[in-house]
């Protein structure tokens, strides 16, 4: 029902002219009792307004406490509750779009679909055990070993999705390392001041200064100083070390800093090296050329050559090679950003530990299956893996599996 | 006029009725137990076999327990299987051909000897209630029985009606009556009341079967036991047969399809997807040219035969003709027809997992009028609701089995949170702890309670918890014992790692049984138990452990959710968040815990949350309640 009419205050005024829309019990977001109010534009009016409805012991919502409501009203499950947090929480259009595609339920949808596959090689198997005298035309091991492939092979490509998935959600995160008095700090500084920094509207994810968020080609970037993390901490090296570590495990790219400037660079950045191999993608630059000498400069191209690594050229004093580093900087992101228009993501770490408990089941299944050992041990590991794909969307039904076997198979004597 | 007072009357001597009589007995009730014919108690109406898949273990628990089925079996069977045994333990399953005739003898002559049970030999037709307690029953006589409990067995006595194509008869089995008043009581006492349906073949008569064109089933020898008491059985043992429908079959019955009162519509009521008619085996599966027939002797001295496999209920003329073209059976008499049958049922929803009804106290149902079927199923329940109308008659708090403890307990559990809508069967599907319900190791699960509640003799008991000692003596020797490769023999192949093993992990690697490693055990020391029960437990627990271990956490993490109590009186209807669909869903089935709320039907995580959330409260605020004066 749309209502017309105005709010008026203690003393009769007219704040505003509004309409009203009340939504019925069971019809509305949250399934509760719930009324919408469309007024005139305006922080003034807006501010009288709730004011007045205050005074009726109504109190504002807590953030997310909507979609709690909604979740725990049964109105959406538990991937779509979380991708209305993502979608609040979303920075940019590309984290919009994927949070809006799980919220439509095409995350659960592929999942479920996964997941029926599951179940009928499950009923299958169940079938073989609880009917052993009958002739089920059960299917061969070949044709087993083809459902399970296909299953692990599917959600190994959603867990793989979570890399591009965080990115989408968490920002394409950037950690500047190396040595002290690199220059670490001053390309921090360059980056954010050349490019537009991102506020952070969300309450309680309050980033410590040194990390910052930047835009770089339309993709929220974070970006990551450890030098600054080393000083912020305590004065205490070796604890500052083992932050600045946490944060380079958790990059999607790490910039490693020498300082060309010293003699023994070539020698420490050898040693260097051998340590960043446990990290992920690594982008070595060379920074204060601005310090080395014409002839000092033909040795760093050679040096280059004999490391055998691709070292960006750059001084933070000059700027020269900023625009080349942005340049290797935006094609590392799209080299990590998925297509969104034909795959799915998963974007919480919470689907992607299940997926991946999931996916140890059913490797464990295809073990059992290929050596063949007795049904009932493949069956509970594929009912943990279906267990744990469950826990994402719904819950399993024992009456799912029988269903199957009844609908598949000719049974009973 | 009032007849002798009872602490407990069973309603039905069936299999449900006989364990609950027996059980309420061993725990010191005068027992009446009502029948309509006392010379048919624990007859089978079906086949005449006991156990299978899921079933089997039911029988076990029930042995464990100190109920009679087990022994029964043993007693008169005349082929035992056990299937499976290429599987592992957990699925095994001991299968048993009874001698029908005998079977119900052998219950006859323990119900008639035992002092503290009354055969009454009449028709209950109403349930005596004073304040919303049972209190007795009301007979076809017109007598009042009066008892502090009552418990309801009827199986397919509960307003049968058998067809026959067109043709309708009243009654509870072929050719005996049955109890149409006692629907009414229940109605007027506000139970709803439904209808299932189940059939059965015809007989044959085995002096007209030519066995030569079938393929012989014999029993496997030793044989596998149903009760751990059973040492040895010398009966004599009767094969059955497997023969197959041919296209002929599938011809006549095609063309006949509209003469059975299942495809008619005369039958409205649900039957067993599990326990097709013949009829609805060829319409639903028609591309299948020929399915199988087991042919099981009904027993030693008779020479009836039960067609597993041809439950029918088209016209006589029509069944005839059908299964004349069976292979073997070209010649074949039938010496009873096959049908279908319908009966009353309460919807389990109704009762408590202590089988009392939440409507009224002291009144317990168990067997097919909970939706049921099976011999074995009914049984477990008569079993458990003896017991429990026993402890409530002395005050004394409910068994209640849970999931990860019994199959019995699986059962009575997906009874109470769903609703049935066909009759309900035991698989071992079923069961999400299946590793961990095994036949083998129903006392490990159940003889403390059976102690406990004084269901078998103390020194049963004692010698097994002697046993299950021993066994752990001996698994603790064998991971003791270290035997170098150079010394494995033949086993080196099967084990193909090149270190040193003990003999417990030895005795993991598949393929390498308790045979194989016994010559390195040594002396077999002096133990009490039978050295063969040692052996036979020991390589089971070792060869699931590392399985074994990994379901016990998720036992764990399910008694977690078990253990959060919902509060009886809980007032779902004024629970904010909580959908329509779930309030409804919880007001009907009252789950006693969070666990069990969750696993009823249409219920999801969120109302699971939800629902948490005001226990939390509701049992904090009763809690802080004041107490009044």
């Amino acid at each position: 029902m749309m209502y017309y009419g105005s709010i008026v205050n203690e003393t009769d005024t007219i704040i505003d002219e509004v309409t009203m829309v009340q939504m019925p019990v069971g019809n509305s977001y949250t399934g509760l009792d719930q009324a919408e109010i469309f007024c005139h534009g305006g922080q003034y009016v807006l501010k009288q307004i709730l004011q007045q409805i205050y005074k009726f012991d109504i109190r504002p919502a807590e953030p997310g406490e909507f979609t709690r409501r909604a979740f725990l009203a049964g109105r959406i499950d538990l991937t779509k509750a979380e991708a209305v947090a993502d979608l609040i929480a979303s920075k940019t259009e590309y984290s919009y779009r994927s949070a809006r595609d799980n919220l439509l339920g095409e995350l659960s949808q592929h999942i479920n679909t996964l997941r029926d596959r599951a179940i009928l090689l499950l009923a299958e198997i169940e079938a073989a055990i609880d009917y052993p005298e009958e002739n089920l035309d059960i299917s061969e091991k070949k044709n087993q070993l083809e459902s399970i492939e296909f299953l692990i092979s599917s959600i190994k490509e959603l867990i793989d999705s979570y890399k591009s998935g965080k990115i989408i959600k968490e920002g394409f995160k950037i950690v500047i390392a190396g040595r002290p008095n690199a220059g670490k700090s001053s390309l921090f500084n360059l980056l954010l001041n050349q490019n537009r920094a991102i506020v952070t509207p969300t309450p309680g994810t309050t980033r410590d200064y040194l990390t910052e968020w930047i835009e770089l080609d339309g993709h929220a970037v974070s970006l990551t100083d450890t030098a600054g993390l080393r000083k912020s901490v305590s004065a205490i090296e070796k604890s500052g070390q083992f932050y600045a570590e946490v944060e380079m495990k958790r990059a999607d790219l790490i910039i490693w800093m020498a300082d060309i400037s010293k003699k023994s660079w070539k020698s420490s950045l050898l040693y260097d090296l051998e340590k960043l191999s446990k990290f992920g993608d690594v982008l070595i630059v060379l920074n204060k050329t601005d310090l080395a000498n014409k002839t000092a400069f033909k040795n760093i191209s050679s040096a280059i050559k004999e490391l055998g690594i691709y070292g960006l050229i750059l001084s933070c004093k000059t700027r020269s090679g900023i625009g080349k580093l942005k340049k290797d900087l935006i094609n590392s992101i799209n080299k990590n950003m998925p297509d969104l228009t034909d795959r799915l993501v998963v974007t919480s770490e919470r689907h992607k530990k299940k997926l991946t408990n999931s996916l140890k089941y059913l490797k464990n299944a295809q073990k059992g299956i290929q050596s063949e050992i007795s049904p009932e041990l493949i069956a509970f590991e594929l009912r943990q893996a279906v267990n744990k794909i469950d826990e994402i969307t719904g819950r399993i039904y024992t009456e799912d599996i029988l269903d199957n076997i009844f609908s598949h198979f000719c049974i009973g004597k | 006029m009032k007849h002798l007072d009872f602490d407990i009357l069973v309603i039905g001597g069936g299999h449900a009725g006989v364990e609950a009589a027996l059980v309420a007995s061993h725990t010191g009730k005068r027992v009446g137990l009502i029948s309509l014919d006392k010379t048919k108690l624990a007859l089978m109406s079906c086949n005449p076999s006991v156990g299978g898949l899921g079933k089997s273990h039911i029988v076990k628990e029930i042995d464990a327990l100190g109920g009679v089925m087990a022994r029964a079996t043993d007693a008169t069977g005349i082929q035992f299987r056990k299937l499976n045994l290429s599987r592992g333990p957990a699925v095994w399953a001991t299968r048993v051909q009874a001698d029908r005739t005998a079977y119900n003898q052998y219950i006859c002559q323990i119900i008639n000897n035992d002092p503290n049970i009354e055969v009454i030999e009449a028709a209950a037709d109403a349930i005596l209630v004073e304040n919303g307690q049972a209190v007795g029953v009301e007979l076809d006589s017109g007598e009042s029985v009066m008892a502090k409990a009552v418990i309801v067995c009827t199986g397919t006595f509960l307003g049968g009606l058998i067809h026959i194509g067109e043709k309708k008869i009243k009654a509870g089995r072929k050719g005996e009556k049955a109890a149409y008043k006692l629907t009414n009581s229940f109605r007027s006492l506000g139970f709803e009341v439904g209808r299932l349906k189940t059939g059965t073949p015809p007989r044959l008569d085995g002096t007209t079967i030519d066995y030569d064109l079938c393929e012989i089933q014999p029993g496997i020898e030793p044989k596998p036991y149903f009760s751990y008491d059973t040492k040895a059985i010398e009966i004599e043992q009767v094969p059955c047969f497997l023969t197959y429908t041919t296209k002929e079959t599938k011809k006549i019955i095609q063309a006949n399809l509209k003469k059975s009162p299942m495809f008619s519509g005369q039958i409205k009521s649900t039957g067993p997807r599990y326990c097709p008619s013949i009829e609805d085996k060829i319409y639903r599966f028609s591309d299948r040219d020929r399915h199988q027939i087991f042919l099981e002797p009904e027993g030693k001295n008779n020479s009836e035969v039960y067609p597993n496999g041809f439950s029918t209920s088209l016209p006589e003329d029509i069944q005839l003709k059908a299964i004349k073209t069976i292979t073997g059976l070209e010649n074949v008499k039938i010496t009873q027809p096959g049908y279908a049958i319908e009966y009353d049922y309460c919807p389990a929803y109704q009762i408590k997992n202590s089988l009392e009804t939440k409507l009224i106290a002291n009144l317990y149902f168990a067997g097919q009028i909970n939706g049921t079927s099976g011999y074995e199923e009914a049984a477990g329940q008569g079993l458990l609701a003896g017991l429990n109308a026993s402890l409530k008659i002395d005050q004394e708090p409910p068994l209640i089995l849970d999931r990860a403890e019994s199959y019995i307990g699986v059962m009575i559990d997906d009874l109470v949170t769903r609703s049935t809508t066909e009759p309900y069967r035991m698989f071992t599907s079923r069961a999400e702890y299946r590793l961990c319900l095994r036949e083998d190791n129903a006392r490990d699960r159940l003889f403390d309670y059976a102690n406990r509640y004084n269901l078998i003799p103390k020194e049963k008991y004692s010698q097994f918890t002697i046993l299950q000692k021993e066994t752990d003596l001996e698994m603790a020797k064998l991971s003791k014992i270290v035997i170098s490769v150079a010394k494995l023999g033949k086993l080196a192949d099967i084990f193909e790692k090149k270190e040193n093993v003990s003999l417990a992990d030895l005795l993991t690697v598949p393929g390498v049984e308790y045979d194989d490693i016994e010559p390195f055990i040594g002396s077999n020391g002096s133990y009490l138990s039978d050295a063969d029960a040692i052996k036979e437990r020991v390589s089971i627990f070792i060869k699931y452990k590392g399985y074994i271990k990994k379901q016990e956490r998720e036992v764990s993490k399910f008694r977690n959710m078990e253990s959060q109590f919902i509060p009886e009186d809980m007032p779902y209807n004024e629970l904010n968040g909580l959908r329509n669909e779930a309030q409804e869903k919880f007001t009907r089935f009252k789950p006693i815990s969070l666990g069990q709320a969750s696993r009823i039907e249409g219920v999801t995580t969120g109302d699971i949350a939800a629902l948490s959330v005001h226990v939390r409260k509701y049992s904090n605020k009763q809690k802080n309640r004041p107490e009044v004066e």
